[in-house]
């Protein structure tokens, strides 16, 4: 009975480990693809910097006399967001499963379809090693420009409201990563689209509804509610919320379920969705 | 068991949409587009043994790569039955997988900017294919294919025929059993074309696999595969021995003949159809039935230093074959 046992946790460790190598390796190949590219990845981080600065700049104008509260936003207040943004963004946004939409269109999905591995595991695989990566820029750019430009952050020393946070996030990036690939099935029924659904969704209403640019809270009410039950706030805003200490008690547990509940919705229509585009995938390009 | 797979009756329909040319062509299919259903495999059958090497041939658009994707589970059969080493290919099961490779000669799975060695590394672990198995697959793979010293390089700066022996470095590390091969020489210069041959001859022969593989090029076919899966426009019109579809098709046979002397040379058109007359040579078609009187003939009547009674080149039979229809 205990040797049965024994066997079985044994094979369990061994198929674990198998796994554990085969997505490894994934990661590791992965992060030099990212730097096979290293100018590009260079402006892209350049292109964060200049955003972070806007938007501060931006919100500092706006909160240019002492005092000011717009909002119900004071100037610690808002500055903490846009910082916030920086790191959330790097974590949540930080992803390659975007170039799934082209190799849908140009069929080399073939590639990955012959080969044993999960499909799905291996972008997530991709995009945590994106991720990584990306979070390493990230906080040196947050420590540089905090040196230069010493906003009044606001550091959450509250070890529940950090794992609290630490729970949004996980759910902000499967979101995420589940929203790009379901975007990113649209060519298996029109090839053409790829890029141009990615540029709407991805790229205007994913950034504007996602509390990227702004804390959603700054909205007229009627509107909030309705975004409120949209999966978008729960990539950048509400985490950042969160972390701020905003959303406790009963707000928390109410946006944890509605970030949970569409974490299935979007997780059961994807694997419908996907199946049925494979159904009628080509495999074009020869 | 030693049928590797059975194809019965598959079809495979693709919708694909029409559109117009220029700008306007593009607006009218927005709004209304035209569908339209390609009937790309209408259904086939065949089966194949272990270890055969199968040819596949017929012009662009018969079929020849969808077969070939719906046996390594790509696409998804609109109707018929298929099995690869007893697996449905559609359900990609793993073990299944571990089995087989596709290699297509425009598609390549190499990591485009990183060396070769890398996208092999992480073929020994998606397959999960032990170390000291990797290493000695790796090894002869690269001194059969003289890969050795390109390893390092970045894949992008490689040249077509190295980035083709590379390609097929990586699908057959784990061994499969059954390889699929669609253009393996496409693009290749003639001495690569013959590398690539000779390879894919050994590789059957040693190990067993089973091939099919597609081409436009008839020295592939000649110099590989016995046996040949004529397709066109989605059926299947010869399955056999090469032999048997030259006999089969081919109703005239070719004599070659040397003169000693020029006397007379106008007389030859009434032996058989004169195909080329440039003094010493003559060459005819002659009917298969009546070759051997026709040389004799030949014989008796001219001048002869040298004579050759030839097959039509297959390349001539397929291409008239598939230029009339080959059931007519």
């Amino acid at each position: 009975m205990i040797r049965k046992f024994g066997r079985f946790v044994n094979k369990m460790v061994s198929e674990a480990c198998r796994h554990a190598v085969k997505y490894w390796s994934i990661f590791r190949i992965s992060f030099q693809q990212e730097f096979a590219y290293r100018l590009s990845f260079i402006l892209w981080r350049v292109r964060n910097v200049f955003q972070i600065l806007l938007t501060y700049f931006l919100w500092s104008t706006v909160f240019i006399n002492p005092g000011t509260q717009v909002f119900g936003y004071d100037r610690a207040k808002i500055i903490t967001y846009v910082f916030g943004i920086m790191i959330v963004r790097a974590l949540v946004f930080s992803a390659r499963a975007m170039d799934v939409s082209r190799d849908v269109a140009q069929g080399d999905l073939s590639n990955y379809l012959l080969k044993p591995m999960n499909y799905f595991k291996y972008w997530f695989t991709r995009d945590v090693s994106s991720k990584a990566l990306n979070l390493v820029f990230a906080a040196v750019e947050f420590f540089v420009l905090f040196l230069i430009l010493k906003p009044p952050f606001f550091f959450q020393g509250n070890f529940t409201v950090l794992i609290a946070f630490l729970l949004t996030i996980i759910l902000a990036i499967l979101i995420y990563f589940f929203l790009l690939f379901l975007i990113s099935s649209i060519p298996f029924w029109a090839p053409e689209i790829g890029w141009g659904s990615h540029f709407l969704i991805t790229i205007v209403i994913i950034e504007a509804f996602s509390g990227a640019l702004f804390p959603i809270n700054i909205l007229p009410h009627g509107f909030q509610t309705v975004i409120m039950a949209t999966p978008f706030p729960y990539l950048i805003y509400f985490p950042i919320q969160v972390y701020l200490g905003n959303i406790t008690g009963a707000a928390l547990a109410g946006g944890l379920m509605v970030a949970i509940a569409w974490t299935g919705i979007l997780w059961f229509s994807l694997n419908f969705i996907w199946q049925k585009g494979l159904k009628i995938y080509q495999a074009i390009g020869r | 068991m030693d049928k590797a797979i059975i194809v019965d009756g598959l079809a495979k329909n693709f919708e694909v949409t029409e559109k117009e040319p220029g700008l306007t062509g593009a607006f009218k299919s927005l709004f209304s587009p035209k569908k339209k259903e390609i009937h790309a495999l209408k259904g086939i059958s065949f089966t194949i043994q272990q270890g055969e090497l199968v040819g596949f041939i017929g012009p662009n658009g018969a079929g020849k790569t969808t077969t070939l994707k719906t046996l390594s589970g790509l696409l998804y059969p609109t109707s018929g039955f298929v099995e690869v080493l007893e697996y449905d290919p559609w359900e990609r099961k793993p073990e299944f997988l571990k089995q087989i490779s596709l290699v297509m000669g425009q598609k390549n799975q190499l990591w485009w900017d990183l060396p070769a060695i890398e996208t092999f590394e992480l073929n020994k672990a998606i397959y999960e294919i032990p170390t000291h198995v990797y290493e000695e697959n790796l090894k002869e793979l690269v001194t059969l294919l003289e890969i050795e010293k390109l390893l390092e390089t970045p894949v992008r700066k490689l040249s077509l025929g190295q980035r083709m022996r590379m390609e097929l470095t990586a699908a057959l590390l784990h061994k499969p059993k059954v390889l699929f091969l669609d253009e393996p020489t496409i693009g290749l210069d003639l001495i690569a074309q013959q590398k690539m041959r000779d390879f894919i001859y050994d590789y059957n022969r040693k190990y067993g696999a089973t091939i099919l593989l597609t081409s436009h090029n008839m020295d592939d076919l000649v110099n590989l595969a016995r046996r040949v899966i004529v397709i066109n426009q989605g059926a299947i019109l010869f399955d056999g021995a090469l032999e048997d579809l030259v006999t089969k098709y081919a109703k005239e046979k070719i004599i070659k003949a040397t003169l000693s002397k020029e006397d007379g040379i106008a007389e030859i058109e009434k032996i058989g159809k004169v195909i080329k007359l440039v003094f010493p040579q003559v060459i005819l078609s002659v009917p298969r039935a009546a070759c051997a009187i026709a040389a004799s003939e030949l014989l008796q009547n001219f001048p002869v230093d040298d004579l050759t009674i030839e097959e039509i080149p297959i390349e001539d039979v397929i291409r008239k074959a598939f230029k009339s229809g080959l059931n007519k």
